[in-house]
C-alpha cells in the first residue's frame, strides 16, 4: 500500500497500529439492530482516519466507544497496545483529544481556561500550563495576547472551532477524536479551517479519528477512509485513492456518487505535479518581441509575467497572422497547495481553458490545462489504478 | 453607562428610603394613644423586623439546602423517570394556599413549637421555585458542553461542580430570588400562629382598629420585600458567571 | 365525630364559602382584564410606557399579600372591597404581561396586510390583533387565576369572603378535633377550585383558539 504514507515522513512508525477495534459491538436495550456490529479496525499511528457514512450509521458511536463515552456491549478497544478498560475512563480520556461539532467550549471560562482544561487535570504546574496555552493559540493561528482572556461568546464560529482544536491538543495527546469538527462552519471558512488543520497535523502528527458525513471532507482530510453502512458495519476501509478508483459494490459506489473520478482530482496537489511548458512574455516586452513570441507558439494565449516573474495577465493571439491582442487581467493564480480539483473549479468559474500556477513565493511555475484534467478524469474513470499518467508526479 | 448603572442600582433604595422617611414623619406628627404607642415604638418595630429577617433567612437557607441537592439528584440520568412526578406533585402542592398550609400544620401538629411549624410551612411553600429552576437550569446546559467535559477526562463530579452548576447559576438565581420574595411575604403570615415578624404589626392594627399601626406595619413589610427583591437582583447580576 | 360526619353537617357552609371564594376571584379577574387589556393595548407599541406599566405591575406583585390587604383597609375599610382591589392588583401583572407579549408576538405582515386591505386601526385591533393574541392572554388568565385562588384565602383576615374563613375558624378552634376538619375543608376547597378552573381553562383554550394556533 504505497499510498498509505501520504502526508507522513518516509519510513518512521507509519504502520504501527495506534487504535485497534476488536469485534466491537454496541447494542442498545430495546433495539433489534446493533448500533455497532462486531467492528474490527486497525488505525495506524500518525494518520487521519475519517469515518464517513449517512447519519445513524454508527460512526459517532464507534468514535465514542474509543474514549469510553459509550461502553461497548462486547468487544475490545486497544490503544497503543493496551486495553482501554485498564485505566479509569477519566484518566483514559485525558490522553485522548476530543472535539465535537458544536464546539462544546465552556461558555463561562476564558479561551485560556478552556485550553488549560486537560493540562490542569493532568496536574501540570501553572507556568507550564500558561506556556502550553500560548503555544497552542499560536499553533491554531490566534494571537494569545488578544484571545487568551476572551470568552467563547466573543469569538466567531471559526475562531471557536480553532479554540476547540487547541483545547483538544491541550494535554499533547497521541490520539484525537474529532466529531464533525467543522460541520457548523460555513463552506468558505470550513475549507480554510480544513487546510489549516492539515497544516497543523503535518506539524503534530497525531493519530486522528475524524468523523464526518461529507464524502468530500472525508477524502480531503483522510489518509484512510472507513465507509460506514447501516448498523456500524464498515463496508470499505482504504486510502481515498483506492476507494475512489475501486469502490466496493453497491452502497459505497452509491455513497461516493457519480463524481468519484472528479473527486480524485482533489487528492493531487499542484506542488507535486510537473507542469508543461507555456509561452510567456515579460510585461515590459516591446511589440516586436510579443509578435515573435506569438508566432513562435501554437497556443491561443501568451502568459504575461510581471515583476519577480509573477503572472499578471493573458495575451490573446488572434487571426491567421497570429497578432497579439488586448491584454486580459489575471487575478488569482493557483498556489502549490491547491489541488487539481481546485484548478478545475477555478477554470470553470472564470470560464478559462487554462490556469497559471505559481510557487510558494508567487513566482510563475507553469500552466495547467483543462484538456489535461479532462483526460485525467476519463482515464481514471476507466479504472486505471496508477495515480497519474499525463501529469507526472514530481 | 456608569451613571445609568448607578441609577439602576440606587433608584430603588432611594425611593424606599423616601417612603420610610415620609412614614416616619407622618407617624411622629400624629397624636398617638397608648394602644398605638405599644406597636409604634422603635424597640418593638426593630424586634419584629429582626424576627422577620431571622425567619426569612432560616427558611431560605433550608429551601436552598433541600431544593438544590434535590434538583441536582432529579437531573441525574438515573432519576429522569422520577423528576416528572415529583415536579407535578410539587406543582399541585403549590395550589395549597400559604395561609392554609401554616394553619393546617399548626392544628394538626399541636406538639410542635410555632417557630418550627412556621419554618416547615414556609420551606415547603418556597421550595418549588428553587427546585424547578435548579432542574431547568441544569437541563438547559448545552449537552455538547457536558459531553466535551467528560470527553476531556473530567470526572462526573467535576463536571457537575465546575461545568453544570456554574452554567445553571443564572436560572437558579432567578428561582432563589422568587423564593426569597415569596418567603418574605409568607413570613408576614406567621403572625396568625404567633410566630412573630412584621405581620404582628399589621395584625395589631387590624385587631385594634388603629389605621396608623396598620399602615406602618403594611408599609414596613412592603418595603422589606422590595428591598430584598432589590438585593437579590443585584446578587443575580454579580453572581452570574462571566462569559454568559 | 369523624370527618365525614362533620362534613355532612357543615357542607352547606363549605359550599357557600367556596362559591364566595370563586366569585371573589372571578370579580377580581374581570376587573384586572377591564383595566389591564386597554392599558396593554395603549402601551404595547411604545418602549417607555410599556416598561413603566410592566414595572408597576411587577412591583405590585412583589408586595406581600398581607401588607397589600392591610394598606387597602385604611381607604376601603374591612370586608369585600379591599379584598377585590388587592386581588385585582395582583392579577394585573399576568394579564398585562401576557397581553403585551401576545400583541407583540404577532406577525407584522398580518397586521400590515390587514391595513393594506383598508381596515381601520380599531377594526384591525378588534378583529385581527386581539383574537390572535387571545391564546397568550388566556395563559395569563390561567396563571392569574391560580395565583388569586391562593391569595384570596387571606381575604378572610380582613373580614373578606371566601374559604379563608374556614381556615381561620380552624385556627380559632385549635386544640379541638374540629380545627383540623375546618382547615382541611378550607384548603381542599381551594385546591379543588384550582383543579376545576384549570380544567375549565383547558376546555376554553380548546374551543376558542382559532385553528392551528392551539397550544
Amino acid at each position: 500500500m504505497p499510498d498509505v504514507t501520504r502526508g507522513t515522513p518516509e519510513g518512521g512508525a507509519a504502520d504501527r497500529t495506534m487504535i485497534r477495534l476488536d469485534a466491537l459491538t454496541k447494542r442498545y436495550p430495546g433495539q433489534s439492530e446493533a448500533a455497532v456490529d462486531a467492528l474490527t479496525l486497525d488505525i495506524p499511528a500518525g494518520h487521519i482516519v475519517t469515518f464517513v457514512g449517512p447519519s445513524g450509521c454508527g460512526k459517532t458511536t464507534t468514535m465514542k466507544l474509543i474514549n469510553r463515552l459509550i461502553e461497548p456491549t462486547s468487544g475490545r478497544v486497544h490503544l497503543d497496545g493496551r486495553d482501554v478498560t485498564e485505566v479509569p475512563a477519566p484518566q483514559l480520556r485525558r490522553r485522548i483529544g476530543y472535539t465535537i461539532q458544536q464546539g462544546g467550549l465552556f461558555p463561562h471560562r476564558t479561551v485560556a481556561d478552556n485550553i488549560a482544561t486537560v493540562p490542569r487535570l493532568l496536574g501540570w504546574d501553572r507556568r507550564r500550563v500558561g506556556e502550553r496555552v500560548d503555544e497552542l493559540l499560536h499553533l491554531v493561528g490566534l494571537d494569545p495576547k488578544t484571545y487568551r482572556r476572551r470568552y467563547p461568546k466573543q469569538l466567531s464560529g471559526g475562531q471557536q472551532q480553532r479554540v476547540g482544536v487547541a483545547r483538544a491538543l491541550g494535554g499533547d495527546p497521541q490520539v484525537m477524536l474529532m466529531d464533525e469538527p467543522f460541520g457548523a462552519i460555513d463552506p468558505l471558512n470550513r475549507e480554510a479551517l480544513q487546510n489549516e488543520f492539515l497544516r497543523i497535523q503535518a506539524a503534530v502528527r497525531k493519530t486522528i479519528v475524524f468523523v464526518t458525513h461529507d464524502m468530500d471532507e472525508a477524502i480531503k482530510m483522510g489518509d484512510r477512509i472507513a465507509i460506514f453502512g447501516d448498523n456500524g458495519r464498515v463496508l470499505q476501509y482504504d486510502t481515498p485513492e483506492r476507494i475512489l478508483a475501486d469502490p466496493a459494490e453497491g452502497f459505497v459506489t452509491e455513497f461516493i456518487g457519480s463524481g468519484a473520478s472528479v473527486r480524485r482530482l482533489s487528492l493531487t496537489r499542484l506542488e507535486s505535479v510537473v507542469l508543461p511548458d507555456w509561452p510567456t512574455v515579460e510585461e515590459t516586452s516591446d511589440g516586436e518581441t510579443l509578435r515573435a513570441a506569438a508566432r513562435g507558439s501554437d497556443r491561443d494565449y501568451l502568459l504575461v509575467l510581471g515583476d519577480g516573474r509573477r503572472p499578471v495577465g493573458w495575451l490573446p493571439v488572434t487571426g491567421e497572422d497570429r497578432r497579439p491582442g488586448e491584454r486580459l487581467p489575471l487575478l488569482s493564480p493557483l498556489g502549490p497547495r491547491d489541488s487539481l480539483f481546485d484548478a478545475l473549479d477555478h477554470m470553470l468559474t472564470v470560464n478559462a481553458s487554462a490556469a497559471a500556477v505559481v510557487d510558494g513565493d508567487g513566482r510563475y511555475r507553469g500552466v495547467v490545462e483543462m484538456d489535461t484534467l479532462r483526460e485525467l478524469i476519463n482515464t481514471r474513470a476507466a479504472g486505471a489504478p496508477s495515480s497519474s499518467d499525463h501529469l507526472q508526479e514530481a | 453607562m456608569p451613571t445609568r448603572l448607578l441609577l439602576r442600582y440606587a433608584l430603588t433604595p432611594l425611593c424606599l428610603g423616601l417612603v420610610l422617611l415620609v412614614l416616619a414623619l407622618y407617624v411622629s406628627s400624629q397624636p398617638r394613644d397608648l394602644i398605638e404607642e405599644r406597636s409604634l415604638n422603635s424597640e418593638y418595630l426593630i424586634s419584629r423586623t429582626v424576627k422577620h429577617l431571622e425567619l426569612t433567612g432560616v427558611v431560605t437557607a433550608f429551601i436552598l439546602a433541600v431544593a438544590i441537592p434535590l434538583g441536582v439528584l432529579l437531573t441525574r440520568r438515573w432519576a429522569r423517570h422520577v423528576s416528572g412526578p415529583v415536579l407535578a406533585l410539587a406543582s399541585i402542592g403549590q395550589a395549597i394556599p400559604s395561609l392554609g398550609l401554616i394553619v393546617l400544620l399548626t392544628v394538626a401538629f399541636v406538639s410542635l413549637g410555632v417557630n418550627q411549624i412556621a419554618v416547615i410551612a414556609f420551606v415547603l411553600y418556597g421550595i418549588l421555585p428553587v427546585l424547578r429552576n435548579t432542574i431547568a437550569g441544569l437541563r438547559q446546559v448545552d449537552r455538547s458542553v457536558v459531553e466535551s467535559a467528560l470527553g476531556m477526562g473530567m470526572t462526573p463530579r467535576a463536571v457537575l461542580w465546575r461545568i453544570e452548576l456554574p452554567l445553571a447559576v443564572p436560572v437558579m438565581l432567578a428561582g432563589v430570588r422568587t423564593a426569597l420574595v415569596i418567603t418574605v411575604g409568607t413570613v408576614a403570615l406567621g403572625t396568625f400562629i404567633g410566630a412573630g415578624g412584621l405581620g404582628d404589626v399589621i395584625s395589631n392594627g387590624i385587631s385594634s382598629s388603629r389605621n396608623l399601626v396598620l399602615v406602618t406595619g403594611s408599609v414596613l413589610v412592603a418595603v422589606l420585600a422590595l428591598l430584598i427583591d432589590w438585593l437579590a437582583g443585584i446578587a443575580e447580576d454579580f453572581l452570574r458567571p462571566r462569559g454568559l | 365525630m369523624t370527618f365525614p360526619e362533620f362534613f355532612a353537617e357543615n357542607w352547606t357552609d363549605v359550599l357557600d364559602h367556596t362559591v364566595a371564594h370563586a366569585v371573589l376571584v372571578l370579580q377580581s379577574l374581570g376587573l384586572a382584564v377591564l383595566i389591564g387589556v386597554p392599558v396593554s393595548v395603549l402601551t404595547y407599541r411604545t418602549g417607555a410606557p410599556r416598561a413603566a406599566v410592566l414595572g408597576v405591575a411587577g412591583l405590585l406583585l412583589t408586595i406581600p399579600s398581607y401588607a397589600l390587604f392591610g394598606l387597602l383597609i385604611t381607604p376601603l375599610g374591612l370586608g369585600s372591597a379591599p379584598s377585590v382591589v388587592a386581588l385585582t392588583l395582583y392579577a394585573l401583572l399576568p394579564v398585562v404581561r401576557n397581553t403585551i407579549v401576545g400583541l407583540r408576538e404577532l406577525d407584522p405582515a398580518v397586521i400590515e396586510s390587514a391595513h393594506a386591505m383598508g381596515m381601520g386601526r380599531m377594526r384591525v385591533l378588534v378583529t385581527i390583533e386581539l383574537p390572535l393574541a387571545w391564546p397568550v392572554l388566556l395563559t395569563g388568565l390561567r396563571v392569574a387565576t391560580q395565583l388569586l385562588l391562593g391569595i384570596a384565602a387571606i381575604a378572610a383576615a380582613v373580614n373578606g369572603p371566601g374559604l379563608g374563613n374556614l381556615i381561620l375558624d380552624g385556627l380559632a378552634t385549635a386544640g379541638t378535633p374540629f380545627a383540623v376538619y375546618l382547615t382541611i375543608e378550607g384548603v381542599a376547597g381551594i385546591v379543588l377550585l384550582a383543579v376545576l378552573f384549570d380544567a375549565l381553562y383547558a376546555i376554553v383554550n380548546r374551543f376558542t383558539t382559532p385553528g392551528r394556533l392551539g397550544a
